[in-house]
């Protein structure tokens, strides 16, 4: 580690290999694509295989890209920066970013290997919804990868001549792009038979994504028959038979398919939550690794250093895979550089007479930037976002932030009281990400704003310490916001929840001290509605007024 | 090679814009960012936050970030109201730049602003005859468009056109009286208003309104029309456009027509269910409008479950406008010697990688190459500087 005088800033070194988990297309071209720029990669796959072999149903309409991605999986076998490791899996990952220790097992072996960023590059899985629609397998009844395999030999083919085929699709589960795309592929397939009639039974058809509207009126144009339904057909005898009441002809329509074939569902690999627990990442909706926040799309975790691609964090087909490895390769150039990385050197600070190790900061950072030594809690500067939450969990007040350390933000509370000649001073307590900007858009769009209102910004609403809330009614203030991300927005995930929590303690304290509840409140705002926090703080002044000035002056 | 002598043009400063010309000066590479308007931030920039009492992941907060992001990096240098004139491609591209033909909309007042705090100039005088004899019309820091824009030409390495997308012309579906009813609006419109009052007002009285329909597919998925493309981002906008309606109003009846909803955001089944118990779904996409007393609006659609034609009266009707090709993608596909696919927009080579195109050093980012929400919008930018990056050599 170099001191780099008088800058706050420090120089140090950083690991520069790179973990790829998943050995699908979408790991192969992550592995080529940063091997591409330098580094030298681990790819571990569980299965004996790589690429197109393990999940031929991403290959769907790639017929012309086939070729390029063959010669991808050739290509990665020979180079000499990339490691592969098949049959193994990941079995822990210690540290953070920059510096993972992570253990591998293959067979009887574990190895270890020193990773700077982790790339999770797992596929989706699918699965039969027969159930659904009340069908048993049978000869004449088919999964849609059934159908695909049919389609995909010439031989199987020919028994599809003369035939009658029905789809059941967005009937047993609302469905995807991806999932019409198979049915929809199958279906032109089918058309060029001779003498096979297709209906397609669907609920919604999800033809957002390029080229699935054309293809669904092609299909109609060569005959192809849709029937667009809001509950599940009648189905007769095992798919022998299926009938519905058709509202607009107000009379049953029936058809007896030679084949009915079910849609699957396209789900998250099951590896995932494995994965997930290992790397200390969250688990988003429907068991894909990544959270619902804006602020971390497309690649992001909630771990600086380990990112989420394709299928691993949404249903998606390879192009969409690609688009992500390609951020995944940008991201990866620029926390990675050349190995050495500058650091404020006072991003969080750790006061090593008051840290008794009791690892509340381990348990509450969100972005998993905290691991221990023999004296302290040490806060990895690289993967530190500087949100200030572990700051003000910790109960010895051991952690202090660059830029908004106790001292100056309880200046700041006192300084933020203005005398005022009888209006109500208000302590706006601003997310920088959110509150802070949106009252600057307030401000520079001269949108109404009380004049005693201020503005303290903090890093994060999770920033906010009890005793700021507290200190500023104390110093006199009439009312107190506290103005976070809404729920579900916020950069450190959780930092308006702890902020929440913070406010209820404080109302909760307020009431004893016989002060009215009022006076404190909590609002979720966004950084481009200047409007909206406008009228937040005129009503808030209004309430104000209602109660009069604080008794505590 | 290093990244110190090179130079990239990025054609376009809305969101796509915007994360490439940002995501490539991470890398020290020199940015020249042209924008035809006056302003950054292109139509993203104008939409409202969709959060109820949580975050709904429309991501207009991250366009607002990312102009904040670009307008303070030193190694993009912006040029507004401006526009290429000739390219020529001898290795290198040499650019000749002028001032674009950029003209506001004739009904607008003398000084038009910037939708952002982060827009500078933020107020731009664009009559000047408006203003006279008024001088509270005119801001401090106003500029004058006639004094915009930038005549030169420089070299650069490589190209990512980035020109956007057009929201549908509502006037060109005639009989949904679009401007000719103050009460129909279309949900670029809806966006402004929500954006500008944190809540929704009939713009012909300012009154809250009560019933309020949305036409889904205006303009997208239209054979007649010859867009036979989903815009993708119309259900999802609408439907959480509708949820804030709701949620500052419960009383408030909503009813959807539609021919299929596409997904919103990851948790999309759990998001439909919600919607489906708050507004009224019919799977039929009115024809026409018709104007009744008080600015109400009169609509007539078949009932699936008799097959029988009702007529229907809203306050409000939001006519949910796609996507369709920029304006200028025709004169900028001439230009760059880059194809156009049968709708109208650019595409990649191939489907895997959608931002180079088979011109050498010219790419693509965002809505340029087809409809996309601004989070894909994104990704397909970071996905361009990638392949640029890729293209130099830097290392």
């Amino acid at each position: 580690m170099t001191d780099m005088k008088h800058t706050g800033m420090e120089e140090i070194n950083i690991a520069t290999d790179v973990l790829v988990l998943g050995g699908g297309l979408t790991g192969i071209k992550a592995a080529s694509e940063i091997a591409g720029s330098g580094y030298k990669v681990i790819l571990v796959e569980k299965d004996p295989e790589l690429g197109s072999q393990k999940g031929p149903e991403s290959l769907i309409g790639l017929e012309e890209e086939y070729k390029g991605l063959q010669d991808l999986e050739d290509k990665i076998k020979t180079d000499s920066n990339v490691e592969i490791l098949t049959q193994a899996s990941l079995v822990s990952a210690a540290g953070v970013t920059g510096d993972f220790t992570a253990r591998l097992s293959k067979g009887e072996e574990v190895i270890e290997h020193n990773v700077g960023a982790i790339v999770v590059a797992t596929d989706f899985a699918t699965g039969a919804l027969n159930e659904k629609y009340g069908l048993s397998p049978a000869d004449n009844v088919l999964t849609q990868s059934q159908m695909d395999e049919l389609l995909a030999s010439e031989a199987d083919k020919e028994k599809l001549a003369n035939k009658t085929v029905a789809f059941l699709v967005g009937l047993g589960q609302e469905g995807n792009p991806l999932v019409l795309e198979r049915v929809l592929r199958s279906v032109l397939a089918l058309q060029e038979i001779d003498g096979c009639d297709v209906y397609i039974y669907a609920g919604e058809l999800k033809v957002a994504s390029n080229g699935l509207e054309r293809m669904y009126k092609e299909s109609r144009e060569k005959g192809a028959v849709y029937f667009k339904l809001t509950e599940k057909p009648e189905i007769i005898e095992n798919g022998k038979t299926i009938s519905f009441f058709d509202t607009v002809a107000r009379r049953d329509i029936e058809i007896l398919p030679d084949f009915i074939v079910v849609e699957e569902e396209l789900r998250a690999d099951q590896l995932n939550e494995e994965i997930a627990e290992i790397l200390r990442i969250n688990v988003g909706p429907s068991g894909f690794l990544q959270n619902d926040n804006v602020h971390f799309f497309p690649v992001r975790s909630n771990r600086e250093g380990i990112f989420v691609a394709g299928s691993t964090r949404e249903i998606s087909g390879l192009p969409s895979a690609w688009t992500d490895v390609e951020n995944i390769a940008v991201e990866v150039r620029d926390l990675l550089g050349d190995g050495k990385k500058s650091v404020a050197k006072n991003k969080a600070v750790v006061d090593e007479t008051k840290c008794v190790i009791c690892l509340t900061c381990y348990r509450c950072c969100p972005h998993g930037a905290i691991y221990w030594g023999d004296k302290k809690a040490i806060i990895s500067p690289v993967a530190c976002q500087g949100c200030g939450i572990c700051a003000s969990e910790c109960p010895m007040d051991a952690i202090q932030i660059g830029g908004f350390d106790d001292g100056a933000m309880n200046e700041e509370v006192k300084n933020g009281v203005v005398s005022g000649n009888g209006m109500p001073r208000i302590i706006a307590f601003c997310c920088q990400n959110s509150g802070f900007e949106a009252g600057e858009m307030a401000d520079i769009f001269k949108m109404q704003v009380p004049d005693g209102l201020r503005m303290i910004k903090v890093p994060c609403a999770g920033k906010i310490d009890l005793d700021y809330i507290l200190n500023a009614f104390v110093a006199g203030a009439d009312g107190v916001m506290v103005m976070a991300c809404h729920p579900g927005n916020c950069k450190s995930e959780n930092g308006n929840t702890y902020a929440q929590w913070r406010v209820n303690d404080a109302y909760r304290m307020l009431e004893e001290v016989g002060l009215e509840k009022d006076r404190l409140c909590f609002v979720g705002t966004a950084s481009n509605m200047g409007s909206g926090f406008s009228s937040i703080v005129v009503d808030m002044e209004k309430r104000i007024n209602e109660l009069g000035l604080s008794p505590l002056k | 090679m290093s990244a110190k002598d090179k130079k990239i043009m990025v054609i376009g400063g809305g969101i796509a814009g915007l994360t490439a010309a940002w995501e490539l000066s991470r890398f020290n590479i020199d940015v020249e960012l042209i924008e035809k308007t006056p302003f950054l931030g292109g139509y993203a920039i104008q939409y409202c936050c969709k959060a109820t009492d949580e975050c709904r992941q429309c991501g207009a907060c991250t366009v607002e970030a990312m102009l904040k992001n670009v307008v303070n990096e030193p190694k993009i240098k912006v040029h507004l109201a401006t526009e290429v004139e000739k390219i020529n491609n001898s290795g290198r591209f040499s650019v000749d730049l002028k001032k674009s033909s950029y003209k506001p909309d004739l009904s607008t007042e003398g000084v038009i602003r910037g939708y952002s705090k982060n827009n500078s100039p933020l107020h731009v005088i664009v009559d000047k005859e408006k203003c006279e004899g008024n001088p509270d019309a005119v801001p401090e820091g106003a500029v004058e468009l006639d004094t915009m824009g930038f005549s030169g030409k420089f070299d650069v390495d490589a190209v990512i056109l980035a020109s956007g997308f057009k929201p549908f012309d509502a006037e060109q579906k005639g009989t949904y009286g679009y401007k000719k009813f103050p009460n129909v609006v279309t949900g670029m419109d809806l966006e402004r208003i929500i954006r500008e009052n944190a809540t929704v007002v009939r713009p012909s009285d300012g009154k809250t309104a009560q019933k309020i329909a949305f036409i889904q597919c205006v303009g997208s998925r239209d054979e007649r029309l010859g867009h036979l493309w989903c815009s993708q981002v119309c259900c999802p906008y609408a439907l959480r456009m509708a949820e804030i309606i709701k949620h500052k109003n419960a009383d408030a009846e909503i009813t959807v027509f539609y021919m299929d909803i596409q997904n919103v955001g990851k948790d999309y089944a759990g998001f439909y269910e919600k919607c489906k118990t708050e507004f009224r779904f019919v799977r039929n996409i009115p024809v026409d409008v018709f104007p009744m007393e008080n600015d109400s609006l009169s609509m007539r659609y078949m009932n699936e479950e008799d097959g029988l034609c009702i007529n229907e009266e809203f306050d409000l009707v939001v006519l949910s406008v796609g996507i369709v090709p920029g304006p200028d993608n025709s004169n900028l596909s001439d230009l760059f010697d880059v194809g156009l696919n049968e709708d109208g927009f650019f595409t990649g080579i191939d489907k895997l990688n959608s931002t180079s195109t088979l011109k050498d050093g010219i790419f693509l980012a965002g809505t340029v190459a087809g409809p996309k929400d601004i989070a894909a919008s994104m990704a397909h930018a970071g996905q361009a500087a990638s392949e640029v990056i890729k293209h130099l050599g830097v290392s």
